[in-house]
């Protein structure tokens, strides 16, 4: 199943798509014999919990899931079964979090954290890394981003190699056209946020260009 | 001329390629009527906010990529542009300004085309993104 891990539509205040103007693109990508079978909206520094895509998800027959990307003072970080306790326990609006106290909530509270774009020059998690820090809970990290330039995506992957992490892709759209540029392909079906973090956590995907998915 | 009908969707317009040089950037500033030395026109300044050299007015990156449209469709065609400005633009180097239709529908008696639009630079950087609406007469 290829989910696109990384996605942001008009609730997040840098993006000019709606989801349903992404559901309707996956249509145009499958006509062109692309595989997209869903994507997760991974808002900025929010959980949009009140918000339900699934009568929209059925009609054009694609998956849509629900998490957050925060700004850490380590990077972004992407979160991944997102539970109204988790945004008890954290303020997703801090765009100072400490990245590891993320990552321990959000297992203490069932989800799964994950450093997005590690690669990205300035603000991704390998510039932290060389100056020093350390971070023991990283086993996943965002290997193929779709909006990485030129340089950046082969930084994570040479993180993913150096300290055996393995890896995601996400397309981090913001516009229509962006969506499934990149995407994990997981071995099983998933339905659900918390189906996506137990799929996670088994170590059973890899991460792929849209291009791969061609049938 | 293109016509609504032969539109489908995916297509692309463009790309445009253009370079906003110095003197580019000082004639628009002084059409503006804003052409007092600023981080636009004067490298002094423009290290002082802490820009790598003078950069592109967003307002003057906006005209650039409604140029897109209009050069292909004619003057009127434009009909919203509503942009996301994600790094600043420098002058004197290639600008790639390019668009994707999206969805097409009719409204009010008009035949609107949703686009996407872009500009980036020659190492792919997205400096400027969001989505047009343009309009496109009927063949018939």
């Amino acid at each position: 199943m290829f989910l696109d891990l990384h996605s942001h539509s008009v609730s997040s205040d840098d993006s000019r798509a709606t989801v349903e103007q992404y559901l309707k693109w996956i249509q145009v990508l499958r006509k062109r014999e692309y595989t997209v079978d869903g994507f997760v909206l991974t808002e900025h520094r929010k959980f949009d919990s009140h918000l339900d895509y699934s009568t929209l998800a059925e009609q054009y027959g694609v998956t849509v899931l629900k998490g957050s990307e925060l700004d850490t003072r380590y990077g972004h970080f992407l979160v991944y079964g997102v539970t109204e306790a988790l945004t008890r326990d954290i303020d997703f609006s801090d765009v100072r979090l400490d990245a590891r106290v993320l990552m321990e909530a959000a297992r203490k509270h069932g989800g799964l954290a994950l450093p997005a774009h590690p690669g990205r020059f300035g603000i991704g998690l390998v510039d932290y890394m060389e100056q020093g820090e350390e971070f023991k809970d990283v086993e996943i990290v965002e290997r193929l981003n779709g909006g990485s330039r030129p340089g950046e995506n082969e930084r994570a992957s040479d993180l993913c190699d150096s300290k055996s992490y393995l890896g995601i892709g996400g397309s981090d759209a913001h516009l229509t056209s962006h969506i499934g540029a990149c995407l994990t392909n997981f071995s099983g079906k998933i339905s659900s946020e918390g189906e996506l973090v137990e799929a996670l956590l088994s170590g059973e995907f890899q991460p792929v260009w849209l291009e791969d998915t061609k049938v | 001329m293109p016509y609504f009908e032969e539109i489908e969707l995916g297509d692309e317009v463009g790309p445009l390629v253009i370079e906003a040089s110095d003197d580019g950037v000082l004639e628009f500033c002084r059409v503006w009527g804003n052409d007092a030395p600023s981080r636009f026109t004067d490298a002094a300044i423009a290290e002082k906010d802490r820009f790598a050299g003078p950069i592109v007015p967003g307002i003057m990156s906006m005209a650039l990529m409604a140029r897109l449209f209009t050069d292909w469709a004619g003057p009127e065609a434009l009909k919203d542009l509503d942009l996301v400005f994600r790094q600043p633009v420098p002058h004197n180097s290639p600008l790639n300004i390019s668009a994707t239709i999206t969805d097409t529908r009719q409204e009010d008696g008009e035949n609107i085309l949703e686009c996407d639009v872009l500009m980036t630079g020659p190492e792919g950087q997205r400096y400027v993104g969001g989505k047009a609406l343009v309009s496109l007469p009927s063949r018939t």
